[in-house]
């Protein structure tokens, strides 16, 4: 009786240290979830040709592994900005300008902690594929955690584009052009015809109607009441791209302020907007835009518009001077008036005597 | 002095009535005949090929456009530069040639010959003659392609009535061009995106507790549940990157707990599942962006003390430029109804770090 008691206790002790063993594995075994990725890719690859390009994947991690599963899905936009709308569920409907048939990559990948691996990617474009502008997104999924009501899972998108050369339909439309404020967490931005703070930015919207990504170039001038003039030499500073369809809002900044900045043992050059020189007044802006693919026409879009920079500041001191200058005209009226009116009556009481 | 001004008004009046009609008509001569003329016009349908986008490549440009004012021309000019608005300073394309160019092929108006040229500037020749509004096209071998891929340049062209590309423009315009491979700064490390996320990660992604999970307690209509998580997020792309939440909100078998689309208060005993990315103190949870980067920010609808909200898919941070590292504490809160049925809640949060276009 006793050796089946004690076979019976030591076999409860190896479920439960079994059990506990099981339910700890999951989270155990879960991915790294610090990654390096390349965050956007261009190709430019004719009719029946194919590149072979390699993307490093680093892992951040110094304990665990990064386990990833490959996925090329299909994005639009999410707004007038330029951030990508993931098409991540597995039965979303291929864009007309989706790459996904056309691009090949392993489907998961392992990298040791602290480690990097450089990926194998080969996009081929068929013979008969017509000219315009292709784009997906790359997903690199770390896997996700089991335990617990809130898992964390993270995951990494490179945005892969390909300009297929040849005659293409390029339409871009204007739809807005001015002072721009972006926006902060208090506020939440656009375009502003009358403003007391100062506006840093000018920006345009284009509509994109046409069968290609545009990267429009240009200036813009800005023009005091006075005539002083300033000029953004460089409107598109990122290079930032309208996606097909979209209505995208490119800012420029009034005055810009060109930094290196050390970014992972390199510099980078940041561009950011600084305040610019604008006195209170009347603004007006002209905007010259090209854009135009390689063999394609080179077009045009051009515009003037008219905005206010009225600080709370300016306006009281304004309507003080107004209040004081109206203030003075009626004393000197009054004062004339009374002159006139004292003559007269002197006039009046020499006459009578 | 009365009689001065009104000898004056009589002479002006009079004056006016006699010439009104001629200098209308004087006008209107002037407006339809000579600024037209004089005025000089975009050429149209103008366009770049470039055969080969290799930067630093030596290829062929083919130059196309159609002239437009019916004037005679004697010469073009052809000035390269990253800017092409033709009233601005020009400054050279970094790496272009074009000092050896020769033109190779020449269709619509011809028999132009290369008169001068530098390393961005070109000038075609002929005797100067009348030209109809036709559309030319000028190939140009032996061009070295501008080695920096970031960014377009542009050829500005000019055509003019002496034949040695002096004096008056006659038409004017500009052409668009870029050269589309990857260039390598040796001082540049090429662009990356580097993202972390646990309960706790280093502010730099160099550590983490490697906690994935959160186990936030028993449901209960009175409290409310809360946990949080970090992320943090560097990248030197110029175009600036976006983390996206994505994820169903928590749910039971089919059994939901909804979450509010726009942000709302933390409200005990209603089903509620929410985030944000800022410091609260309602319940007390999570804490503000760290990292002295300024162009990072948690998305306007996130970054609201005491609210929250939870829309799959969207975009929690970004930042619309280069941003070094910066690290976001994300708050989570769950509350229940009296009637929300038994049953384990869970859900998985995906958290996705994307480059912007």
């Amino acid at each position: 009786m006793k050796s089946f008691k004690s076979i019976v206790i030591a076999g409860l002790s190896v479920v439960v240290f079994a059990a506990s063993v099981l339910t700890v594995q999951p989270a155990s075994a879960q991915s790294s979830a610090a990654l390096s990725i390349v965050p956007k890719k261009n190709y430019v690859i004719e009719q029946g040709k194919s590149i072979k390009d390699t993307l490093t994947i680093r892992n951040l991690d110094s304990q665990k592994e990064l386990k990833l599963t490959l996925r090329v899905i299909d994005f639009t936009f999410n707004d007038d900005g330029g951030t990508p709308k993931l098409m991540l569920a597995e039965d979303a409907p291929q864009t007309t300008w989706s790459l996904k048939p056309f691009v090949t990559l392993p489907k998961t990948l392992t990298i040791p902690p602290k480690g990097s691996k450089t990926v194998d990617m080969k996009v081929s474009i068929p013979a008969s594929q017509g000219a315009g502008s292709y784009y997906s997104a790359i997903l690199y999924a770390a896997g996700s955690s089991d335990g617990g009501n809130v898992g964390l899972s993270a995951s990494g998108v490179t945005l892969a584009f390909v300009s297929i050369p040849g005659e293409v339909n390029e339409n871009l439309t204007l739809e807005k052009f001015g002072a721009y404020h972006s926006p902060t967490a208090d506020n939440k931005g656009g375009y502003v015809f009358m403003t007391a703070e100062k506006p840093k930015q000018i920006a345009y919207t284009l509509k994109n109607q046409g069968n290609v990504t545009e990267s429009p170039v240009g200036s813009i001038t800005l023009k005091n009441m006075f005539g002083q003039e300033q000029t953004i030499n460089n409107i598109n500073p990122n290079s930032s791209l309208a996606l097909i369809g979209q209505s995208r809002t490119f800012t420029s900044c009034i005055k810009l302020a060109n930094q290196d900045v050390e970014f992972n043992g390199g510099t980078a050059k940041s561009n950011n907007c600084t305040e610019p020189d604008l006195w209170p007044g009347l603004y007006t802006a002209t905007l010259d835009m090209y854009y135009g693919q390689n063999g394609n026409n080179t077009k045009e879009l051009n515009s003037t518009v008219h905005f206010w920079y009225l600080p709370w500041w300016f306006v009281v001191a304004f309507i003080i001077v107004i209040a004081a200058v109206a203030f003075g005209i009626w004393r000197l009226v009054n004062k004339f008036k009374g002159r006139n009116f004292s003559n007269q009556r002197k006039k009046l009481s020499r006459r009578r005597k | 002095m009365r009689h001065t001004w009104v000898r004056l008004h009589a002479f002006i009046f009079n004056w006016r009535h006699i010439f009104t009609e001629e200098l209308v008509a004087l006008v209107l001569v002037l407006f339809i005949f000579i600024a037209p003329a004089s005025a000089a016009m975009r050429f149209q349908e103008r366009s770049l090929y470039i055969n080969s986008t290799v930067p630093g490549a030596t290829t062929s440009y083919e130059v196309s456009f159609r002239y437009m004012s019916p004037q005679p021309v004697g010469s073009v000019e052809m000035l390269f530069c990253i800017d092409p608005i033709p009233y601005h300073t020009c400054v050279t394309p970094v790496g272009l040639d074009v000092s050896n160019a020769t033109l190779s092929t020449q269709t619509g108006e011809s028999n132009f010959a290369i008169l001068s040229k530098s390393a961005n500037r070109i000038v075609l020749t002929r005797a100067t003659s009348s030209i109809p509004t036709t559309s030319s096209s000028y190939k140009f071998d032996n061009v070295v392609n501008p080695t920096d891929s970031s960014q377009p340049f542009s050829i500005r062209l000019k055509s003019l009535s002496s034949s040695d590309g002096t004096g008056a423009q006659v038409d004017f315009g500009s052409v668009r061009g870029q050269v589309t491979d990857g260039m390598v700064i040796a001082t540049q490390v090429p662009p990356m995106l580097i993202f972390c996320l646990a309960q706790k990660v280093d502010y730099n992604c160099g550590g983490s507790d490697d906690i994935f999970y959160t186990d936030m307690g028993t449901l209960d209509s009175k409290t409310t549940l809360k946990a949080q998580s970090q992320m943090a997020v560097g990248t030197n792309a110029s175009g600036g990157f976006a983390i996206t939440a994505n994820g169903t909100p928590m749910s039971a078998a089919t059994n939901v707990i909804d979450s509010p689309s726009s942000p709302t208060e933390s409200t005990p005993g209603k089903n509620q599942f929410g985030i944000n990315l800022v410091e609260n103190n309602d319940p007390e949870i999570g804490e503000n962006p760290e990292g002295e980067w300024t162009n990072a920010i948690a998305s306007p609808n996130y970054s609201v003390p005491n609210m929250y909200m939870y829309v799959p898919g969207d975009v929690v941070a970004y930042s619309p430029n280069v941003s070094l590292m910066k690290k976001f504490t994300v708050s989570y809160i769950l509350n229940a109804s009296p009637s929300l049925r038994a049953g384990v809640y869970t859900t998985t949060m995906t958290y996705i770090a994307s480059g912007r276009f």
